[in-house]
Order: C-alpha cells, then structure tokens, then sequence
C-alpha cells in the first residue's frame, strides 16, 4: 500500500492538483489531471463564498438569526467537542461572536486524558457549559466488536453518528434550533463518496447479527428519528468554516498559547479507537489510509508541496506502542481471534442494510433540507446519489 | 534485569508492573540459581516483621543472599518492610533482621495528634546525593504506609529524610545496599524516576 | 508534613463506572480502565473503587474488572463492595490492591475486621460507614447500599470499628451524596474526634473550599471525591477531572 516516496517514480496516476490517486473510491480526473475532488472543493468554495466578504456576510446573518432565535433561552447554538482543534476553537469563535453555547461531547469511554483536559481547559476559561452522553462502556464494547467481527471499516460509524444523534438531543433538551460545526471542507478535504459510510440501519444490521448485548444507551439515530429532527424540531446545522477563511495550523497554535490546549501530534490520540481506526486496522485490513484527506487539503491550499505530502501519506504513521494490546484487552479479543479476523477479506457496508436507496429515492427532499441547513450539504452530496462501484 | 526476591510476602505485582512500563526486564523468583545469578537484588515487603523474617529463613535464602549482597557487592534495594529487614532489629518484633546496614527499626511514638500508621504521600528531602535519587525534583514526594520506621547509627548512611511527627529516613544507602521505605511503585512519575535510577546503576 | 489525600472514589456497578445522587438514581460515567489511565496521567495520589452492586446482589468481588484496573495504576489502591470473608480479600490484594473497604459484612460480622487487620495489617483495611438522618434529623448507619437502618450511632460504631483493628474509616454522607452542597462537616468532627485512626470524609464535595472546610473545621485526614471528579459542574456533562493543585493548597493550607 505504501509507495515510493518520490512523485516522479510512480506508476499509478495522480491528481496534478493535489495527491489523490487513482485508488481513490469514485475518483475521476478532467483533461488537466485535476481530480473531481478539487473540483468538488472549487464549487463549494464558490457556493459558500469561503473566506471572501461574501461568506463572512452570509455567517454573520446566521449568527444574528442564531441570536434572535435563542433569545429568552439559555443557550442559543449547541457545539460538538472532542477536544480537537476544530471544535475546540469553534466553542471560542462562537463566544467571539457573542453567542452563547453549550458544549456537547458524546463519551464512547475510549477517550484519553488529553481529550478530557483539552475539554475541559477550553471550557472553563470560555465558561461554557457541557452536556456529556456517556454510553455503558460494555455496549460501546459490543458495537465496536460487531463492525471488527463484521470486518468493515468503519468501525467508529456507531460514534459518529451517536454524536450526530447526542447533539440533536441537547439542543431538544435545552429549546436550542442551531447546531455549529467545525467541519471544513477545505482543511479537511472531501472524503470520497461511499468512504466512511454510516447510518442507523447501518448500525443496527451489524449489530444483530455480531452483537451480544442488547443496545440500552446507544443513542441510535433511526431514519424517522433523522427525518423527525430535521423536518419537525427543525434544527439547523450551521458550518462556520465553509464561510470564513480558517487555518487549522493558526487555531492549534492559538490554542496552545492561550487555553494551555494540547496538540495530539496528527495521530488521532484524543480517543484511542479513533487512533486505532486510523493507525492501524484501515492501513492493515483495508490498505486504506485517510491521511491523503488532510494533506491533499493542505497542498490545496498551498500550505504543503505534493511532493512533500505525498513522502509524508507513504511513511507508516506512528501509533501508541500499547494501543494494540488495549485494544484487544478492551474487547476481550485473544491474540489468535484478532490475528484470524484482521486477515479475513474484508467487507464493505453494501454487504449490510441500509437505508442508502432510501437516502436516494429522497434526494429532492433532501437537497431542499441542505439548502435550508437542516441537513448538511455534504450529506446530500454523498448519500443521495448512487455510488459508482 | 532486577531480580525481586519473592518469599511470599509483598506486591510484586504492581512492581513488575512498573519495571514494565519503564522497560525495565524484571524477575519475581525465590529460585536459588535465579538469584545467585542476579545482577540486582530487590528485596519487597508488606506485612509484619517477624513474620518475614520467618519466611526468609525458611526458605534457606539467607546464607545466599548475605554472599550476594556482603560479598559480592550486588546491588540490593529494599522496599517499605523490605528496607526494616536490612536492619538488625525492629521493635515490632523479636526476630534479627537481615543486618546489612547498621540501623533499627523503630515504632512511631504515641503523641497526641499522630496518626499511626504514617499513611499517605509524604514531602521528601535528600540527606546527602546519591545515585538512587538522582533527578528527583525538589518537591519530590512518595507514598508511605508503615507504623514503623528506620533510625541508621551512622547519618551518612541516610540519603533522604522525611517527617511524621518526627524526622526519620524515608531512603538510605550503605555502598551497594539502598533501602526506600516508601513505595515506589505507587508513587508514579517519583517511583519511576528511582526504580529507573536502580535499574541504571 | 503529609499531603492530606484527595482520593477520586469511583463506583462500579456491573462492570461500568457510575455516579449516583444520594445512593439512587445514576448516572454512566465510563470505563474503569480507561477512566484509570486518565487519573494516572493526571498523576492523583490515590483511587477508590467501591462496587455498589455487588452486595446487594449477594455476590464477591468482580476480580477480572480489578485485575484490569490494577494493572493500568501507578498509585494506591483501594477497594470496596462484597467482601465478606478473608479469601475475598486475598483475592483482591493478590490482584494488586493495597487496601480493602470493608461495610456492610462488618456489622454482620464484625471480627471480619480483626482477621484481615491482624493479617494484612491495619492500614489495609478501611472500615467504610454509610450515615443517614433519620426522621428526627439524628445520624444512623445504614448498611447494603442504604437500605438497611442497622440502628447504630455512627460515633459509637466508628470507635468499636477501630478497637477491632480498623485503620481507617471511609464517613460517607448519604443524604449530601451527589448534591455539591458540600460535606456534613458536624457528622465528620464528630466521628474523627472520637477516633484516633485517620476518617476519610465522603458525600457532597461541590467546590474546592468544601475540602478545606471539612479538613480544618471537620478533623478530616483524607477526602474522598465523587461527582467533582467525574462531572464538569453540577448538573452538567461527565468530564473526568481532578482539581488544580494550587487551588487544593490554598484550600487546604490557608489558615483559618
């Protein structure tokens, strides 16, 4: 999976623009060898107006609306934390532009100390409250067991869309209407369409047939639940970082210097599942290796040579040197069953139900919600089309 | 590699765990050839002194590791009851202790307001340097429990000292013989530090 | 001079860690181990485990969920909930535990304490006392998770738990559990006034000068820590955490 490290030697195609290759799900490349990718980037930076006068103008009617619709409330906006830079700087954004919001963090009990103190250093000198879901740690072991056994990637689906679910939760309890994110297509790149698949039906199909507890805590988003939040509660999604220019290198140092926040190092520390995702079970069961979303975005933007992150995607990354041995403590795997599973052909998320076909058949409603922020654009843009296999 | 003395007697556990963590290779053995081959002796203990003692001599270790540690000059620590048994007697019981350092084992005196046993982490200061306790920051503090405690005759033997109603020797050193009275492997980034240090000598 | 200790008592209830307010309702706080892995980076002097399910479900202690937190700890141990017999504390201590609460099977069969003191030492074994008010506003033990009313007077139990070898006592306020209206620092005076062993005060931290009050008014020699611990504020979102040393200093050591 790794190649040579030199761009001039390799045999596979790669964008001219950034460093995708050909191997990329769903990649296309135009007569200039730019990827659609970029292309994709392009449109939406136009669409939002990032970082011009124009995206600034249009999140700052936002953030008036935000105001005027949480007034008599005590919160207004409700944010997502992990403790990453990106929310973490959102939550200060947020109280720079005079809003007043609550921090929700969905706790799947694989955090690390970094994580919870980096929450924790940025919220209290902010002083904004926090509203946690914490999962019983034995069925968060369970799902994440059922999606190893089921020898999918996307192990984490459970807690992304738990997050997704968790904050819906927050703002219902709390009369909140806007949810901020501190996603960024441009410092994080879109991730190719059918990666990192996840839906409910997703969820509760590998579950029933690899689970052995019965889902009590998981906060499972169902489609009607998804409908419900989006079409009844009418909560918005608002992503700040498609209108304004935001450097992530700038945050991180800005952070560090003023809340005492701590950097992982880029290898996804802040949760160790997340960090074994990525440091080990995409590169070793699926020879995949998502780090060509966040340096492609970096070349994007002039910040990286494609030279130098294309050296960088075909080094192995570093994992914590126990990572493996707590994994398979956490999910009671003995090292023979995990050695069987990991060399097992993998699957894919086709292999399983979901509502993918309903998320199509949808399409023109949702492309209506994406226009009136109640679901996000890129999801529109990723599941309401069918996939080229 | 540390060989821990293993007599039945002490949480060899949780310092095997450290020596792991630090990547420190690491023995429990009470093996006559395993320790006669030992490069570093350590000597654990939780519990009463007579009842060690006991055990020690039946287990017929002593004429073995007095060589080592008399003769041989192996390094040897003693951790909490462990470093007591390097004394030549403690008043918690009627048996000699092992001897290898000129000191007695002491109990807390009575005095109204002192809590027995001392129980808890304690603030530690050197007596004089020494390889043991190398790098240990100034506010350097350590986990006790223990009723009784380590007087030395000879104050050059005392290398760092703590208080509990009294100033006594929380670590000593006699050439190759150390003796903590605290536990190290409770005490995280401190226990680290001089379990690292005896490791390295 | 000692450091009086700040002890994070987590609770156990099958295999999960949990927080309740006055011994009911609870709450999912997280994993044991992972939760210990971020209390040994956050370098705290010593841990509390107290399995809140198992005597009231008749049964010993969960050894394979303590194996997995001892071998993650760089500090003090101890351990609470379902002992009740000098094996089940062996058990524990083999594990790599170094001490043992003791609460419910103590007034069952209060030479349970002597046996383990005499065996392990005292200074293993905590003799944990669960108080409630009772109608009348008078202190009473209560035993099995509060269920009980055993009808003994906190005082008087604490000095009998210490003639019998105790070497120390875990005081836990079950009507300020869980509230962050701080400690019942009267109940505390009362019971480490009459006992030389040191108390460890339980139930209600909401602020740091909550500790400071009930080590200096309340004779407390240790303090044991609930919801502060796992809880950002009151009423808001688990967040493990551990107060900042220099505000504990200045709680701790300003005088009076």
């Amino acid at each position: 999976m790794l190649l040579d490290k030199t761009l001039q030697d390799i045999r596979i195609k790669v964008c001219s623009r950034c460093i995708y290759d050909e191997r990329v799900d769903g990649i296309a490349f135009d007569e200039q060898g730019i990827c659609n990718y970029c292309h994709m980037v392009d449109n939406l930076a136009k669409q939002y107006g990032t970082g011009e006068k124009t995206g600034e103008a249009i999140l700052n009617r936002i953030v008036q609306e935000i105001k005027r619709a949480g007034r008599g409330k005590q919160y207004d906006c409700v944010i997502g934390v992990s403790g990453g830079t990106d929310s973490s700087y959102l939550v200060y954004l947020a109280k720079e532009w005079g809003l007043r919001p609550l921090a929700v963090h969905y706790d799947n009990t694989w955090n690390s100390a970094i994580a919870t103190q980096n929450i924790r250093k940025v919220l209290s000198a902010l002083d904004v409250d926090l509203y946690t879901y914490v999962i019983d740690n034995r069925e968060s072991d369970d799902i994440f067991r059922s999606f190893f056994l089921a020898g999918v990637a996307e192990i984490e689906a459970a807690t992304d869309l738990a997050l997704a679910e968790v904050t819906y939760l927050a703002a219902w309890k709390y009369g909140v209407k806007y949810v901020l994110e501190g996603h960024s297509f441009v410092t994080e790149g879109i991730s190719p369409l059918g990666r990192n698949y996840f839906d409910g039906k997703y969820i509760e199909s590998v579950h029933r047939i690899y689970g052995k507890r019965p889902m009590k805590t998981y906060p499972l988003m169902t489609f009607s639940r998804f409908m419900w939040w989006s079409t009844v509660a009418k909560i918005r999604k608002i992503r700040p970082y498609w209108y304004i220019s935001y450097s992530k290198e700038d945050a991180r140092a800005f952070l560090e210097r003023k809340y005492g926040w701590q950097y992982y190092g880029g290898h996804h520390l802040e949760n160790r599942m997340t960090s074994f995702l990525h440091g080990i079970y995409l590169p070793e069961k699926f020879s995949r290796d998502f780090r060509n979303n966040t340096l492609s975005a970096l070349v994007r933007n002039g910040k990286m040579s494609r030279e130098a992150a294309w050296a960088e995607y075909n080094t192995p990354p570093n994992v914590e040197s126990d990572l493996l041995a707590y994994f398979k403590k956490r999910l009671e795997l003995s090292d023979v069953e995990y050695e069987r599973i990991m060399n097992e052909p993998p699957k894919s998320w086709q292999d399983f139900a979901t509502y993918k076909k309903r998320f199509e058949h949808l399409r023109p409603l949702f492309y209506m919600l994406a226009k009136g922020h109640l679901v996000p654009m890129s999801f529109y843009l990723k599941y309401c089309f069918p996939i080229k296999v | 590699m540390i060989t821990i003395v293993d007599y039945g007697m002490g949480n060899l556990g949780s310092i095997m765990n450290m020596f792991k963590y630090i990547g420190v290779p690491a023995v429990a053995t009470n093996d006559q050839d395993k320790i006669s081959g030992a490069e570093k002796l350590l000597l654990p203990g939780v519990g009463a002194f007579d009842a060690a003692m006991l055990r020690i001599n039946d287990s017929g270790l002593c004429p073995l590791l007095d060589r080592k540690v008399l003769e041989e000059r192996t390094p040897v620590l003693g951790i909490c009851l462990g470093m007591q048994l390097l004394t030549r007697s403690s008043e918690e019981g009627k048996m000699p202790g092992l001897g290898w350092i000129s000191a007695v084992t002491k109990r807390f005196p009575a005095t109204p307001g002192l809590k027995v046993p001392h129980m808890g982490w304690n603030v530690v200061a050197p007596t004089r340097e020494s390889p043991l306790t190398r790098g240990l920051p100034e506010e350097a503090r350590f986990y006790f429990v223990h009723s009784y405690y380590v007087q030395v005759d000879n104050e050059e033997d005392s290398i760092l000292k703590t208080t509990h109603g009294i100033a006594f020797d929380a670590a000593i050193q006699h050439g190759n013989i150390y003796g903590a009275q605290f536990h190290p492997e409770k005490s995280h980034k401190f226990g680290m530090q001089l379990l690292e240090n005896f490791a390295r000598l | 001079m000692l450091r009086t200790r700040i002890i994070p008592a987590l609770l156990l209830r099958n295999e999960s860690l949990v927080k309740t307010l006055r011994f009911g309702k609870f709450t999912y706080v997280g994993d044991p181990c992972n939760t210990v892995r971020i209390f040994n980076e956050l370098e705290v002097d010593e841990l509390l485990f107290l399995d809140i399910s198992a005597t009231r479900e008749g049964r010993s202690p969960n050894l394979k969920v303590l194996a997995d937190i001892a071998n993650e700890c760089f500090m003090p141990l101890g351990y609470g909930g379902g002992i009740r017999s000098l094996s089940d504390a062996k058990a524990v201590f083999d594990i790599g535990f170094e001490k043992v609460a003791i609460n419910s099977f103590a007034e069952e069969e209060p030479r349970i304490i002597s046996e383990l003191a005499s065996h392990y030492g005292s200074q293993a074994v905590i003799a944990s006392i669960d108080v409630k008010k009772n109608f009348w506003g008078h202190y009473q033990v209560r035993t099995c998770g509060g269920k009980h009313n055993v009808r003994r007077n906190p005082v008087e139990w604490a000095r009998e738990l210490e003639s019998l070898g105790a070497g120390e006592i875990l005081l836990t306020s079950i009507d300020r559990e869980g509230t962050w209206d701080g400690f019942d620092v009267e109940l505390v005076k009362s019971v480490a006034d009459a006992v030389s062993i040191p108390v460890i005060a339980h139930g209600g931290a909401g602020r740091v000068e909550h500790i400071g009050e009930v080590v200096q008014q309340g004779g407390a020699s240790a303090v044991a820590l609930g919801s502060m611990v796992v809880f950002q504020k009151k009423g808001m979102g688990v967040l493990v955490n551990f107060p900042d040393e220099r505000e504990l200093r200045m709680a701790l050591y300003s005088s009076v």
